[in-house]
């Protein structure tokens, strides 16, 4: 959790990129050809990184200010009750702002999987049941949920009252003092982290990198990418329908499915999924729906504002992202499958009683050979960076805040130091 | 019609004052840079428009991504009375719908907006449209496939 500290990250994907090397070069002269069909669908997973727009909803999102004390924040212990919880405990940086663990565990044991962070501006819905409309919601829900940070308004006032660098770096993004009375106060803080987790994205993979030398025809830059990964990506586009659902540059089409998945938590309960997250956004005063949202005309607030619940949302679960992979295990909702063979086996065998009866028809037990499984998790890696991760920029200093005119920088400069 | 979508690039700015322009000629104007439908009588144009949010190009229909849809309906070459009462999708292959229920605004001599329609997996989409026309209800459906 130091601010160095994704250098570890970086060697464990570095290694990824040694073993990918290898397989390259025993097999780089066996090109796949792609259909034209093929090519288009291997096109419309880019370019990456997507283009950056502040959030609507968010008036500080891009502010440094703000920035800088999300960043600060995001760290800091103190926002728990007892004090040795933060954001980052959770969210730890060298696991892609993951923690590793099968479910989180912050006061108490939850019952979901830590989601990573990396490129999370781009999602539409947040929390494994979309819970949430926007990024600043589901960072405030962490501060005060008592089994995570079990914090308040009152203490995170006094957190930054007692703080000189953080009072003055919340004073430049909101023009105002930080008061516990006042109502806005962990709304802002939170759009203040949103802010900071905003510029996390990670940089372009080798999947990248063959996607758009395929584009541009550049047959000698498409030998690079290692063959299992391009038979893994026929794979995947084809017969595995993976795409259907992890769709676009971020592998999701940001929607909601049933995997077939146990829903089933200890000691007896159910988590309902979609179905209660859709319960829980309606139910959200921090909704985009509600006073906080900062844009005035409420265009960003179409999904929530047409949303149709539907009998099948039982037991359905975020699409994840598969970028960045390596570093995210364990895997689903419940963190229920180890590794990404697991899963890949899990699509493989599936057991189709499971699967709603109602539901998607897409997917199928695969029924795949151990060199398909290969290929498809060769695959699966190959949409991780093998380039060092953007190194987070320094913890918010007094003298940084004096010195810095507000919005002198933008996101984008921070990543590329 | 089953097929690709194929959407000229018109600015919606100069698309819109061609519609206005011809509201009094040809329905739907001859130059529709999008779908047209017909039952009977009846013929319903539509086009989709990125969500207002995204900048209002005319688009062919993204892939996950919220959309709304310029709808005209026309009889024997002019506006029609008939009214745009349900606008909705589904993916026949799947046997499901859309995850939001699109919302119609009537904007006059036979112009509809539909908002809130959302296509979140490639593959064919069936929209359809129910419309009153007096007692009578027309049903009118489109393929889309979405890549
Ligand atoms: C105790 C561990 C824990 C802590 C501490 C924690 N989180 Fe999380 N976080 C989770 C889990 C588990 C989820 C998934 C929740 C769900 O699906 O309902 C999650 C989900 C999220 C998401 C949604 C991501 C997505 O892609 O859907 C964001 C954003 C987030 N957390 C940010 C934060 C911030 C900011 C903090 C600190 C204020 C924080 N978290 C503290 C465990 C934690
Ligand atoms: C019907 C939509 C759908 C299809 C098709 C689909 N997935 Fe998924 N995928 C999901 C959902 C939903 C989850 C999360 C399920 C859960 O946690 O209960 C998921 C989870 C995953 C994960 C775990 C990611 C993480 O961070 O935990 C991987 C890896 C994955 N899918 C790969 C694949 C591959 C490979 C294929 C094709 C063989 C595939 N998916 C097909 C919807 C789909």
């Amino acid at each position: 959790m130091t601010y160095r500290s994704s250098r570890s990250a970086l060697r464990r994907l570095g290694l990824a990129a040694a073993l990918l090397a290898l397989s390259m070069s025993a097999a780089g002269e066996d090109a796949r050809e792609f259909t034209a069909a093929e090519l288009g669908r291997i096109a419309a997973h880019g370019p990456w990184p997507l283009p950056w727009t502040p959030d609507p909803g968010n008036r500080v999102s891009g502010n440094a200010a703000a920035i800088w004390l999300g960043h600060q924040l995001f760290f800091d212990r103190r926002l728990s009750a007892n004090g040795r919880v933060a954001c980052a405990t959770c969210h730890d940086p060298d696991l892609g702002f993951q923690d590793g663990r099968a479910t989180g565990r912050g006061l108490a044991t939850g019952v979901r999987n830590t989601p990573g962070l990396l490129n999370v501006r781009h999602q539409r819905w947040f929390g494994w049941d979309g819970g949430h409309d926007n990024l600043w919601s589901a960072s405030l829900r962490p501060i005060l949920d008592p089994s995570e940070m079990g914090g308040s308004a009152q203490r995170t006032a006094s957190v930054l009252r007692n703080d000189k660098a953080l009072a003055c770096h919340y004073g430049q993004a909101f023009g105002k003092r930080p008061h516990a009375s006042d109502p806005e106060l962990l709304v802002n803080v939170a759009k203040a982290i949103a802010a900071w987790q905003e510029t996390l994205v990670s940089p372009a993979s080798p999947f990248d990198r063959f996607r758009d030398a395929l584009a541009r025809q550049d047959a000698r830059a498409t030998v690079a990418y290692p063959v299992a990964a391009q038979r893994g990506l026929r794979l995947f586009l084809g017969r595995g329908q993976c795409a259907t659902c992890h769709a676009g540059p971020m592998f999701t089409n940001g929607e909601f499915g049933d995997t077939g998945m146990p829903f089933f938590v200890k000691p007896n309960g159910v988590d309902p999924g979609r179905q209660g997250g859709i319960k829980r956004l309606l139910a959200n005063p921090h909704n985009l729906l509600g006073p906080y949202n900062d844009d005035v005309t409420r265009n960003n607030a179409t999904g929530t504002k047409f949303l149709r619940p539907e009998h099948r949302n039982f037991g359905e679960f975020k699409v994840p992202t598969l970028r960045n992979l390596p570093v995210t295990a364990p895997y689903m909702h419940n963190g229920s499958l180890a590794t990404l063979r697991d899963v890949v086996r899990h699509y493989s065998e599936l057991d189709e009683d499971r699967l709603h009866a109602d539901g998607e028809r897409i997917l199928k037990p695969l029924k795949l050979s151990e060199e398909e499984i290969d290929d498809l998790v060769a695959f699966l890696k190959s949409l991780s960076p093998t380039i060092q991760m953007p190194v987070l920029a320094k913890p918010a200093t007094l003298s940084a805040c004096i010195a810095d005119e507000p919005n002198a920088r933008k996101p984008n400069d921070r990543q590329s130091r | 019609m089953t097929g690709r979508f194929c959407w000229q690039g018109v600015p919606i700015a100069v698309a819109m004052s061609i519609a206005a322009a011809t509201a009094h000629a040809a329905c739907p104007p001859a130059t529709v840079d999008g779908a047209v439908v017909s039952k009977g009588e009846l013929v319903l144009a539509y086009r989709p428009v990125a969500n207002a949010d995204k900048g209002a190009k005319p688009d062919r229909i993204p892939m996950a991504q919220h959309f709304a849809l310029e709808v005209q309906l026309c009889e024997k070459g002019a506006a029609s009375t008939a009214r745009l009462h349900k606008a909705d999708a589904s993916m026949p292959e799947h046997k499901h719908g859309m995850n939001y229920r699109p919302v119609i605004t009537s904007l006059g001599a036979g112009h509809f907006r539909v908002e809130g329609m959302m296509f979140h997996m490639a593959g064919r989409w069936e929209l359809t449209f129910e419309v009153h026309a007096g007692k009578e209800t027309v049903r009118l459906t489109h393929d889309v496939q979405v890549e």
